[in-house]
């Protein structure tokens, strides 16, 4: 599970718990220029993930870490899918996140407002 | 780090246009876009950031495309036919009419690009605003009583 701040300018991901530990960061700061979008996709958690670098990886179970999938860095922290949220982003580290939030539909919702303002 | 894109764009919007039309924003999952555009998932992302910049394009291009050819049909109708040009024509907004209900209180690009399609067909009716709210409230009333639109 994943918790997220939006500053003046920023973006923030903060992962809980025990999940630090499987995708070893527990915060990520993204400024709000390089987000390009929110969207709630539950489906997501089902395609294929590409090739785990960092992080740990239990079929069915749990997905948390770096992933490189067709040339781009993905960052995956999801146990429930139903809750999956994508942030795509420019100019990072990351190309995408993948994470788990309590409500995705207004994480959304919120993402795109402040990328906006 | 980009690939070239593989697939295209305009084709993909246009079927995602479609798409929004007929489920609403709300109603239409990535997995929908995934299969109706024929667009890898993650190809979609990188190219419109989101669902919502998908259906942003996708609004843009019905307002460009149906919109603004419905206008051109009451701008050249005969005196007095106007409003049934409008009418004739208005199967194709159903878009139109489902961003200004669901979407458009809550984000202000789309309000904005609802507000153009409207200014749209204002012009084509003269900057007769009248003429315009007359035309799309007999269209919301077509959805329930079919017979009021041939």
């Amino acid at each position: 599970m994943a918790t997220i701040d939006i500053t003046a300018d920023d973006l923030v991901v903060n992962v809980e718990g025990l999940d630090k530990l499987w995708a070893l960061k527990s915060s990520l700061t993204i400024p709000l220029t390089n987000v390009r979008g929110a969207t709630p996709d539950p489906s997501i958690a089902h395609e294929w993930k590409g090739v785990r670098t960092a992080g740990t990886y239990v079929p069915g179970v749990i997905v948390a870490g770096s992933f490189r999938s067709e040339g781009e860095r993905v960052f995956w922290d999801v146990k429930n899918p139903a809750k999956a949220l994508v942030i795509e982003l420019a100019d990072e580290r990351y190309a995408r996140l993948v994470i788990e939030v309590d409500d995705p539909r207004a994480t959304a919702e919120l993402i795109e407002s402040a990328k906006r303002n | 780090m980009g690939r070239p894109r593989t697939f295209d764009e305009a084709q993909a919007v246009a079927a995602a246009a479609e798409l929004f039309a007929g489920r609403s924003f709300d109603g239409t999952s990535v997995d929908d876009l995934v299969t109706c555009t024929g667009v890898h998932r993650g190809s979609l992302y990188k190219t419109f950031g989101s669902k919502r910049g998908l259906y942003l394009s996708a609004l843009r291009h019905h307002i460009d495309g149906d919109v603004t050819r419905v206008a051109g049909e009451i701008s050249a109708a005969p005196p007095g036919e106007a409003g049934t040009r409008a009418l004739a024509g208005g199967g194709s907004l159903g878009f139109l009419l489902l961003a200004a209900t669901e979407r458009a209180a809550v984000d202000d690009e789309v309000a904005a690009e609802v507000s153009r399609a409207l200014t749209l067909l204002d012009e084509a009716f003269q900057k007769d605003e009248k003429a315009t709210a007359l035309a799309l409230g007999l269209l919301i009333r077509s959805r329930a009583d079919r017979t009021l639109i041939p």
